[in-house]
């Protein structure tokens, strides 16, 4: 709980309707997407501006007390997942877009303004914002900052990273800093670019300045079906060495085809081992000879089947069906975790075995989701919490699959972010040198370290003895592969 | 340029990630060195005893042309690694000036965050390195990022490095996502001076056009489009038309002729020995004030300039030229006031000697100054890395 003093001093800065103290209140904000991991948050605060961020930050600095962000919630990772002798700051509530520049294509908004919102206020100038995490409708441009978010169509635009161009931030100590800026190369360490994606470790982000694209000319998209993930697998390496640059390459394996079907209806083919779902964007002479060739690939890889959207209003189903693909799992099991792992692309049919193998050893079905065109795998690992155990089997088969992925070379995260879930997973890809130094950045930021700690980084009360990786010298020339 | 002054310190060639250590924690003020093209970048250290070359560290340690990413030492050369890059219909999608000899190193332009023109299209090469190996003046030996070209896991410490000039640590190995070589090309060059440059920009950033680059230099608007061949021809017929309108020239450059006039539009920016060249920075809609602020600034301190711009970006390279040390600074001073109030900034690159006690080479210190000093003294504790070369006498 917290301190009555620093609470009266917080209910003075926001009035009431700006601090929840009651249990009923708090217990909304004990996890995030991550429901496995719940803390009951010390105390809520909702701020309006950054001088009320500020003020709240400065009173929590004083009283020595740690504060955790929030935007949504809706992150995968545990990243906000609260302190029980901590302040939550929740920036649901700034939602001002504060400017808007067609002629230079960007955008300012507060921190609290979901990615569609961002998408609907620059949708009258024919833009738009690229980054699309598939929690699009609620999720806050504060947290795709936090966890740099990704999407389906950060292949060929990049992440939230080479989207923002600007961010206001409230460091630990109530101090605010402008990081970048709306001109191009601000002198001085990319700031900006250390802080997109640090996971609400650094400070609490109160607004952003980003950058908008100019919706293309053309956009073709196709369903292949496949026999297997694996044939699929083979198109997208083709494409791949074809030289093209889809906007977004998607694919659903069977198990997970049922779900979406059963929850949106989108026409994926029930039958297919695995659909492909490639999506080419921009002027209409690229885009017509690209899509002739990517059907083609697909044709080679041994495609049985496909179907081209029609128009906007397919295209917009089959991405419905995509993006309702997680919550649909709910459909064909009582529990599940979402994973998130990435493999260099070339390597998806060797792991897609090995996932198999551990999922029939487990006795435990994996539905898979990939944004195959980067390599990001989304195994969901389906599992019944009300048997004995079978939550616990259920994580450590998730988190042994992202382990498999560093394996291969790859990262236990492309784009949901460590949290505390996979705080532990970090000594399989960092030395404990490679985190020393990360440690070093944060401290910069926030030396005493109070934002959202216990977070990203494993820690021995946490992880027990863990075994890190070699440092670059000590692995010599390589990262052994299997 | 900063080697002139006293006595040449010693120089060091590591060939090894081990030397490399061995080379940068033993004692000393350190100025890291690839292939020695922008070494008057930033302002002069205060003090240097030792140069660690870093052309030792070279070549392509690993390339997965399946994934489109490579493992490459930073004093590997990029132009050589281009070259490597193309047997596979591949390459890293930065275009910047290579200096005398095609010398710079890909961990030099890293470091500097140079680019070039394409930058339009593909971002930064902050967009495109995905890993790093670098070595810290404690004897730190540490990496960040990954090998895959989507990866959040830990903090994106190679931001950090991108544009610090050497003064964090030394940059050893980079991992970077590649990109296809392009099918097809063509360069529409459209003469247009100052103000109908300024005109027409706004009618082709309107257009629906994907141009790799949009530059303005030598009195004329640069339109370069990239990728399949009938993509590139219709695009190209779009921006003639809007000059024919305004009643413009037109040029259409291909092939050889067109790389040969890009390469020596970008070997400018990086000036001639006698120039100041200056870096400014607007928003993009901004560029005819830029250009306009350069003019006055230049005529009121009696000095020629010069201006090649990233029109697209929002990035203009000023060459300044006749006229004494003092009346560059002047110019320099007073472009960056006029660009500040156009809320963008200016840093000072290649210049005269004597213009740097004149002028700051950054400008004033960013938002967010303190954090970098903090930075710096964790990253490098003794103020060993490159001392006083970068912002705010870091």
């Amino acid at each position: 709980m917290i301190d009555r003093r620093l609470q009266d001093d917080l209910v003075d800065i926001l009035g009431p309707g700006g601090v929840w103290s009651h249990p009923a209140d708090r217990r909304t904000y004990e996890c995030d997407g991550l429901t496995t991991q719940r803390v009951m948050p010390g105390l809520v605060v909702l701020p309006r501006t950054t001088e009320e961020v500020v003020a709240v930050v400065r009173a929590c600095a004083a009283a020595g007390v740690p504060i955790v962000p929030r935007g949504a919630g809706s992150g995968l990772s545990a990243g906000a997942l609260p302190q029980a002798e901590g302040v939550l700051i929740g920036l649901a509530r700034m939602r001002d877009i504060c400017a808007v520049d067609p002629a230079n294509r960007q955008m300012t908004v507060q921190a609290g303004v979901t990615t569609a919102e961002v998408n609907r206020a620059a949708a009258p100038f024919g833009l738009y914002y690229a980054p699309d995490p598939s929690s699009g409708i609620v999720c806050t441009l504060g947290g795709n900052v936090a966890e740099n978010s990704g999407g389906a169509h950060c292949l060929k635009y990049g992440f939230t990273s080479n989207h923002v161009l600007a961010l206001e931030v409230v460091l630990a100590d109530g101090e605010v800093v402008r990081l970048g800026s709306a001109a191009p190369d601000l002198p001085g360490y990319d700031l900006r670019g250390a802080f997109v994606g640090s996971e609400g470790t650094m400070g609490i982000v109160t607004e952003v300045t980003v950058r908008l694209l100019r919706r293309p000319e053309a956009v073709r998209t196709l369903v292949a079906d496949f026999e297997s993930p694996s044939a699929a697998g083979a198109a997208v390496s083709g494409l791949v060495a074809a030289g093209i640059v889809p906007a977004a390459v998607e694919m659903i394996d069977n198990l997970a085809i049922q779900a979406c079907e059963d929850a949106v209806g989108a026409g994926f083919s029930r039958s297919a081992g695995a659909v492909l779902i490639v999506e080419l964007d921009g002027v209409p002479g690229d885009v017509e000879a690209e899509f002739a060739a990517a059907g083609a690939i697909c044709v080679d890889a041994g495609s049985t089947h496909i179907r081209v959207a029609a128009d906007a209003e397919e295209r917009a189903l089959i991405w419905a069906g995509r993006k309702a693909a997680f919550a649909a799992i709910g459909r064909l099991s009582p529990n599940y975790v979402v994973q998130d792992g990435v493999i260099p692309r070339g390597r998806l049919p060797e792991v897609l075995d090995s996932i198999g193998r551990r999922s029939r050893e487990a006795g435990m079905r994996v539905a898979n989701v990939f944004h195959a065109g980067d390599g990001n795998l989304h195994p969901l690992v389906l599992y019944d919490g009300s048997r004995e155990g079978e939550q616990e089997r259920a994580l450590r088969l998730s988190i042994d699959i992202i382990e498999l992925c560093v394996e291969y070379g790859g990262s236990i995260s492309g784009e949901h972010g460590i949290g505390l879930e996979k705080a532990c997973s970090m000594s399989r890809m960092f030395s404990q040198d490679d985190l020393e130094v990360m440690q070093r950045v944060r401290r910069a930021f926030d030396p005493a370290g109070r934002c959202n700690p216990g977070k990203i980084f494993p820690t021995p009360g946490l992880c027990g003895e863990r075994s890190y990786r070699a440092g670059p010298l000590e692995s010599a020339d390589g990262d052994a592969q299997p | 340029m900063i080697l002139d002054a006293g006595p040449a310190p010693a120089t060091v060639r590591p060939t090894s990630l081990a030397e490399a250590r061995e080379a940068v924690a033993r004692e000393g003020a350190l100025l890291f060195r690839g292939g020695g093209t922008k070494l008057d970048w930033g302002s002069t250290p205060t003090r240097v005893d030792r140069v660690v070359d870093t052309t030792g560290l070279s070549g392509i340690r690993e390339w997965n042309a399946a994934d489109m990413t490579a493992v490459v030492r930073a004093g590997t050369s990029l132009a050589r690694l281009q070259a490597e890059l193309a047997a596979a219909r591949q390459w890293l999608a930065v275009d910047p000036a290579l200096g005398p000899g095609e010398a710079a190193t890909l961990g030099g332009v890293f470091a500097a965050d140079d680019g070039g023109p394409r930058r339009l299209r593909f971002g930064s090469i902050r967009n495109l390195v995905i890993g790093l190996v670098f070595v810290l003046s404690d004897g730190t030996v540490a990496r960040c990022g990954g090998r895959v070209i989507k990866n959040v896991a830990g903090y994106d410490v190679a931001k950090l490095f991108c544009g610090s000039l050497g003064t964090l640590g030394l940059i050893a190995e980079i991992t970077v996502r590649l990109h296809p070589l392009p099918e097809s090309g063509v360069t529409v060059r459209i003469d247009a001076p100052a103000e109908g440059a300024s005109a027409l920009l706004p009618e082709i950033l309107a257009a629906p056009l994907e141009p790799v680059a949009l530059d303005w230099a030598e009195d004329a608007l640069w339109i370069r489009f990239q990728g399949r061949a009938a993509g590139v021809e219709a695009q190209a017929a779009v921006v003639r038309d809007l000059a024919h309108n305004r009643g413009l020239a037109v040029e259409e450059l291909q092939g050889t002729t067109e790389a040969d006039r890009w390469s020596s539009l970008v070997a400018g920016l990086a000036g001639q020995p006698g120039e100041t060249v200056v870096r400014g920075s607007t928003v993009p809609d901004q560029f005819g004030s830029a250009v306009e602020a350069l003019r006055r600034a230049a005529e009121d301190a009696g000095v020629r300039a010069t201006m090649h711009s990233h029109a697209g970006l929002g990035l203009h390279t000023a060459r300044l030229s006749g006229g004494d040390a003092l009346a560059h600074a002047a110019a320099v001073a007073d472009w960056r006031r006029r660009l500040a109030n156009l809320g963008g900034h200016a840093v000072v690159r290649r210049r005269l000697p004597g213009v740097e006690a004149a002028v700051s080479v950054f400008g004033p210190d960013p938002s967010g100054i303190d954090v970098m000093r903090r930075l710096k003294a964790l990253f490098d504790p003794a103020g060993r890395c490159a001392p006083g070369r970068f912002v705010g006498g870091i």
